[in-house]
């Protein structure tokens, strides 16, 4: 009997997959890039890099896992040798310890979605900063959210993929109607007063800033980070396509909806604040966290329709917000999982050691280091450091994906002309390796949408050019802008960052060869053609079906009886 | 089974462990970073407050056999004791070194010594020979200091180029007197800061993380020269290191260490510096190989050779005896410049060959000759049949309508006669006056600063005011007393009488340190205590008077920047900045004089996602003024109506943040620059966004292209899956059913 698990159909991957992408970073740093970049402008570069960079990514990763059918860990092992199965360790940790804190994070949307059903953000006394500060400073309450946000997504992936896909259907239908209903509202409110200025402003080219690069590279990291794109979500998910699933048209729908919900929830908080704020742009530039939890509430206080209104807004908002995080909670978690059960962990043990893992190291961002910031709202310094140090890993994940492609090119060409069918020198790589990987494994006849020579060139040429960019300008206005940078006791320096960095690749590399002692089961629907003779881990005896069992490990086996 | 559970625990505690490490370490961070966080406490020792493995470190601390510690300056340019001012120059190493570091920084020092001579200001013929010393030999070395010093124009008689119209003088001289040591000690010290610091970005002198904290004096104004704090900080034993008995005074460490390196920078660009540190080298050479063998301070504690090595005889001149004869020979050089020379005060008689009277203990200093002023001129300089009937006092004696031209005396001996030469000889723009309108001369001891008149009690120079204000600088930035020259004792022919009296220059005499043979362990705090007076007179070489009437007046004090509260942001365009200036300060428009510096500070586009709104801070820009025509305004201080000048501050309708501005403005070419408010403060007032959101045709636009693009686009997708979809229903039927069959 097949062991596979797969999702029911074809909208449950896609829902899953926008679930992961869709997350806080749509809902409250969206609206806030816009605010800060100029409105309209930010549209143009931000919707360009959703073609140029995240779509591209995310098609690869639709194409890695549809055939590796394994977490980010095996396919990267099979995809780029034994060797480097530590770049899916990289990939798996980083997610991890992002969701470390993001459990946390999480769980304060959570906690406002209740205040704004008990109507706890309405009225004449109510200070949104001391709100916020009191509850930042109760470490109980937070720590309650955040093992809630943890028991939640336990209880999604507990049974694998058909749970998962219930509930990031039922969670993302809910989302796109709280949002609907609440862009409504703000739509409304601006109208109001006349102006609809947070409509204006938002869809205003200032033309004379479209140059300005930081605008370009800010554009980029939000499509890149929004998206997911290359962060191996979408590879653990593809493990649980069906057969025949195609691979590029989940990809533009999976883009497009996660900057569908984009625009929706920018032109909801911008036409709110807009509608009520004095000083909108104030309001509008400052920290994400700031304009969620201090600003919103403010806003939306003042909805149309009273008491009833302010109700229907606030927890409405909250609620889409808390249901956003809570499946990009799940995909993380998801992430992790996959890569145990691939190795021969039983699901619910690994379900259930990866949500107690987060609980317990999320609990020093939830508790350490609550810092009162110059105007007086008090933020999560050590979550913050946290974010400092792992949110920029993220971009080697999507290194690794590049490089594995750029690899299965390379090797694909030197044994074609090895044996004699293909030419040296650069017009044979040109011909043969540049465009293998796409030949091979996403113009497979199964996709929907066939991807021409336009892919190629992005992932060898735009793809280093971005990541070059994104590296680079990062760390140098931090070089810049940061005083002691290079100081390794400065939690905002960027020694620190290197450190860790360098502590893990080390020590993840160190533990490859450990890590490719232990078999791989490959989630493969019955009859799926997954051939991996071609990949480097077609001659690894240890990647085997789930079902099978290779020589030695037969005890890993008897578990499955029960 | 055992076994396996073992296994299966092993592994999965290894790879959780490998897994965890990072998070692991990531719990360092707190430790370390509250260990970051820690600030300097109270009562610091000076190795606590200056780094000790720095390589520029500022000070070094040992401890002696008793344990105590002993700390002393560290100078940044290294070298050997000399060059670290722990021991004292002799004759040769001072040239080598002034000729070293001419040739270490030829743009900006050139080596002379003496001058190439000609036909000089009063028409006398004279050569290099006439400026070298009687016994030895040698020409005062000196340094010219400018920028660009090799090009410029050339002075054919004082053979020095780097001489530009624009560019002030200042004359430096020490050494008038041989055994005041630390009067040439504390210029090499001027030329060492000089030569290591020019051209520097702001440099962080004492290696505290600040940069340019601590200027000479007190900048701040808070009454402490310790600008920065950091003498304050220390333990109350060690904010006494010069042990003058008063803590955190000039002298002290971590007073007025770190100074601007760009305000230097700009003192040597546009000035010209005429440095000469050791004038009387006859004399500093026999002080110190012969007449008070080393070590100096304990040979001649208080006394010392003071003149020059003229020979007076005894014997019959010219003296067949080529010996120097201690009772007779010398002439004290600064009682030899002409004005008022000989008269009425302080004069000696002219002592007449065979008739010296021998010291008693000239070691000691007790000596009747030692203000010897040199012979009375016997000539008839005039040519008009009478001797001496015009002395050099700046008024028409004989009232023949000529001045001062048949002079009693003085500027007899060689080096008063390089003086005079090179000032009355420097002359860049050709109007017959001297160049120096400041000048500076460094003697010891007594911890004073000195302003003329020398030559008179109870009189006063028609600048006194001006030169009082000065004076009072210095002693500020010193710590020293400062008083009229002639109330410490009357004097005849000297320096700064001379260079006021005949050339209107404002001259100062620093008396500095507490002995002639200051003990070597004194050299280095004596020479940084009085390290920033140099500089200070170079600054005000420019227009000394009109800089003291500026700061005397309150017309500095009185001008006014408007605050952000006067400020008025219009609804769009640019943000006009007015200041009020007094009628009497006439600006000078040109925009690197006078501006207006200004900068936004913007939400940073890029914000942190949890932690605190991030800002960003442009860099100064400038923006020049211009008068406000027939405007009037309230000056501060119920001084009456002053001028409005207006400068238009660029900031764009879509800008919003807080505008930081401050303002400078000069009336002297910009070698003042008066800031607005003072002390490198800005002002800082918020910007709102002010330009139009858009419209709503062209948000209609974009509005429609992102819907088409996204929402059309992701409608097209599930369009095209729903046809796929339903086209693959039929398999998935059957899949299900081979399933459900196999099962």
């Amino acid at each position: 009997m097949s062991q596979s698990d797969e999702f029911s159909g074809r909208m449950g991957l896609i829902f899953a997959a926008i679930g992961a992408a869709i997350g806080t970073g749509n809902i409250w740093r969206f609206p806030r890039m816009v605010g800060a970049n100029d409105g309209g402008t930010f549209l143009i570069p931000w919707l360009f890099f959703l073609f140029v960079w995240s779509i591209p990514l995310v098609i690869a990763e639709f194409a890695l896992g549809k055939r590796s059918r394994t977490g980010t860990i095996g396919t990267f092992r099979i995809f780029a040798g034994k060797g480097y199965a530590w770049m899916g360790l990289w990939t798996a940790w980083i997610s991890t310890a992002i969701g470390f804190y993001y459990a946390v994070v999480a769980g304060w949307c959570l906690k406002y979605f209740q205040l704004g059903i008990t109507n706890g953000l309405v009225g004449e006394n109510v200070d949104t900063q001391l709100v916020w500060n009191e509850f930042l400073q109760s470490s109980g309450s937070v720590i309650f959210f955040q093992f809630l946000v943890i028991a939640i997504t336990l209880l999604a992936i507990w049974k694998g993929a058909k749970a998962i896909e219930k509930v990031n259907v039922i969670l993302m239908c809910s989302l796109f109607v709280l949002l609907f209903m609440s862009l409504g509202l703000s739509l409304y409110m601006d109208m109001a007063d006349g102006t609809l200025d947070g409509f204006l402003f938002m869809f205003t080219v200032n033309w004379s800033s479209l140059g300005d690069p930081a605008i370009w590279i800010n554009g980029l990291s939000q499509s890149a980070w929004s998206c997911s794109a290359g962060m191996g979500m979408v590879i653990t998910y593809s493990v649980y396509m069906r057969k025949d699933e195609d691979t590029t048209l989940n990809a533009f729908t999976m883009g497009l909806a996660n900057n569908s919900i984009s625009i929706i929830a920018g032109l909801t908080v911008l036409s709110a604040i807009f509608a009520v704020s004095e000083n909108p742009l104030d309001t509008v530039t400052g920290g994400s966290s700031a304009i969620t939890f201090l600003a919103l509430p403010e806003v939306f206080a003042q909805a149309p329709g009273g008491g009833i209104g302010a109700w229907v807004m606030m927890s409405g908002f909250f609620l889409a917000l808390s249901f956003a995080a809570i499946t990009s909670m799940i995909s993380t978690v998801e992430l992790c999982v996959r890569n145990f059960v691939d190795h021969g962990y039983e699901r619910e043990k690994s379900v259930l050691l990866t949500s107690i893992a987060i609980f317990i190291f999320g609990l020093p961002s939830a508790l350490l280091w609550i810092t009162m910031a110059d105007d007086g709202t008090a933020f999560p310094q050590f979550l913050e450091v946290q974010d400092h140090i792992w949110g920029y890993g993220l971009m080697f994940s999507g290194l690794f994906i590049a490089f594995t492609i750029w690899k299965y090119g390379f090797q694909k060409w030197r044994a074609q002309v090895d044996a004699g069918e293909a030419a040296p020198g650069l017009s044979g790589y040109l011909g043969v390796g540049v465009s293998a990987f796409r030949d091979d494994f996403i113009n497979t006849g199964d996709n929907d949408i066939w991807i021409g020579r336009w892919w190629d060139l992005l992932m060898y040429l735009a793809f280093p050019f971005l990541f070059a960019v994104l590296i680079l300008s990062y760390f140098g206005d931090m070089i810049a802008n940061t005083p002691n940078v290079w100081d390794p006791t400065n939690p905002s320096g960027i020694t620190i960052i290197l450190l860790f960095w360098g502590v893990v690749a080390v020590g993840f590399i160190a533990f490859n060869r450990k890590l490719t002692e232990r078999p791989l089961f490959r989630n493969i629907p019955e009859g799926a053609e997954v051939d991996i003779s071609m990949l480097p881990g077609g001659s690894d005896e240890l990647v085997v079906e789930l079902g099978d069992c290779p020589e030695g490990w037969e005890h890993l086996m008897t578990r499955e009886v029960h | 089974m055992a076994k396996l559970v073992a296994m299966q625990f092993e592994s999965r505690k290894t790879s959780l462990t490998i897994l965890l490490l990072p998070f692991l370490l990531s719990f360092l961070s707190p430790v370390v970073s509250s260990s970051y966080a820690q600030d300097a406490s109270e009562g610091l020792a000076p190795w606590d407050q200056w780094d000790q493995d720095d390589e520029g470190k500022y000070i070094s601390c040992e401890f002696d056999s008793d344990g105590n510690p002993q700390c002393e300056y560290i100078f940044p340019w290294g070298g050997n004791e000399m060059m670290q001012f722990k021991e004292y120059y002799t004759f040769e190493t001072i040239k080598a070194r002034m000729m070293e570091i001419a040739r270490d920084n030829p743009d900006i020092i050139q080596f002379h010594e003496g001058l190439n001579g000609g036909t000089n200001a009063r028409g006398e013929e004279t050569s290099a020979d006439t400026y070298e010393g009687w016994h030895y030999g040698h020409s005062s070395p000196w340094l010219k200091i400018t920028k660009d010093v090799e090009e410029g124009e050339y002075n054919a008689f004082n053979g020095d180029t780097g001489n530009y119209v624009d560019r002030p003088d200042i004359m430096i001289v020490g050494n008038h007197h041989a055994r005041e040591w630390m009067s040439h000690t504390t210029p090499m010290l001027f030329l060492e800061t000089v030569a290591y610091y020019y051209d520097g970005g702001p440099v962080d002198n004492d290696g505290d993380g600040k940069f340019d904290e601590d200027p000479w004096g007190d900048a701040d104004g808070d009454g402490q020269v310790d600008d920065d704090g950091d003498c304050l900080a220390l333990e109350a034993q060690y904010q006494d290191s010069n042990g003058d008995g008063k803590p955190c005074n000039p002298g002290d460490f971590g007073v007025d260490e770190d100074f601007s390196e760009v305000e230097l920078t700009n003192l040597i660009n546009n000035r010209e510096i005429y440095l000469i540190p050791l004038l009387n080298t006859d004399g500093f050479i026999y002080d110190q190989t012969v007449f008070c063998p080393a070590p100096a301070w304990e040979s001649c504690p208080s006394g010392g050779w003071r003149k020059n090595l003229r020979n007076n005889g005894p014997e019959p001149l010219p003296d067949p005896n080529e010996q120097v004869d201690e009772d007779c020979d010398g002439v004290d050089l600064n009682r030899n410049y002409q004005f008022e020379w000989g008269w009425p005060l302080g004069a000696t008689i002219p002592l007449i060959p065979g008739t010296c009277t021998p010291a008693e203990d000239e070691q000691a200093g007790i000596s009747n000759n030692d203000v010897y002023t040199g012979p009375y001129d016997t000539t008839d300089n005039d040519g008009d049949g009478l001797v001496n009937e015009d002395n050099v006092d700046g008024e028409d004696d004989d009232n023949d309508g000529k001045t001062d031209e048949d002079w009693a005396g003085g500027n007899s001996e060689p080096e008063t006669k390089f003086i005079q030469d090179m000032t009355e000889m420097n002359d860049d723009d050709g109007d017959g006056a001297s160049d120096y309108k400041a000048t500076l001369t460094y003697h010891s001891y007594s911890e004073l600063v000195l302003y003329p008149w020398g030559h008179c009690t109870g009189c006063q120079t028609t600048d006194h005011d001006q030169l009082v204000y000065h004076g009072d600088q210095m002693a500020e930035m010193t710590d020293y007393t400062n008083m009229q020259s002639s109330d410490l004792y009357p004097t005849t022919g000297d320096f700064c009488d001379w260079h006021y009296g005949v050339h209107g220059s404002y001259c100062y005499t620093m008396e500095i340190g507490t002995a002639f043979h200051q003990h070597e362990d004194d050299i280095d705090h004596i020479a940084v205590r009085n390290n920033g007076i140099a500089f200070y007179m170079a600054k005000i070489a420019d227009n000394p008077r009109e800089r003291a009437d500026l700061a005397m007046e309150n017309v500095v004090r009185n001008q006014i920047l408007e605050s952000p509260s006067q400020l008025n942001v219009p609804a769009s365009g640019n943000v006009p900045i007015s200041m009020c200036l007094d009628n009497s300060f006439s600006i000078d428009l040109e925009m690197r004089n006078s501006h207006v510096m200004y900068r936004m500070v913007k939400p940073s586009r890029q914000q942190s996602d949890y932690g605190p709104k991030e800002w960003y801070t442009e860099s100064w820009s400038m923006s020049s003024f211009s008068v406000a025509k027939g405007e009037t305004c309230d000056l501060l201080n119920d001084s009456g109506q002053g001028y409005k000048v207006v400068a238009n501050v660029p900031v764009e309708d879509d800008e919003s943040g807080y505008l930081h501005y401050k303002a400078m403005v000069s009336t002297l070419g910009g070698t003042q620059k008066i800031e607005y408010p003072p002390n490198s403060q800005y002002h800082e007032i918020k910007i709102d966004y002010r330009a139009p959101y858009g419209t709503i045709f062209g948000s209609m636009v974009l509005f429609a292209t992102i819907a088409v693009f996204v929402w059309g686009g992701l409608g097209v997708c599930l369009r095209m899956m729903m046809d796929d979809e339903s086209l693959k229903e039929g398999i998935l039927d059957a899949e299900f059913i081979e399933e459900e069959g196999s099962s």
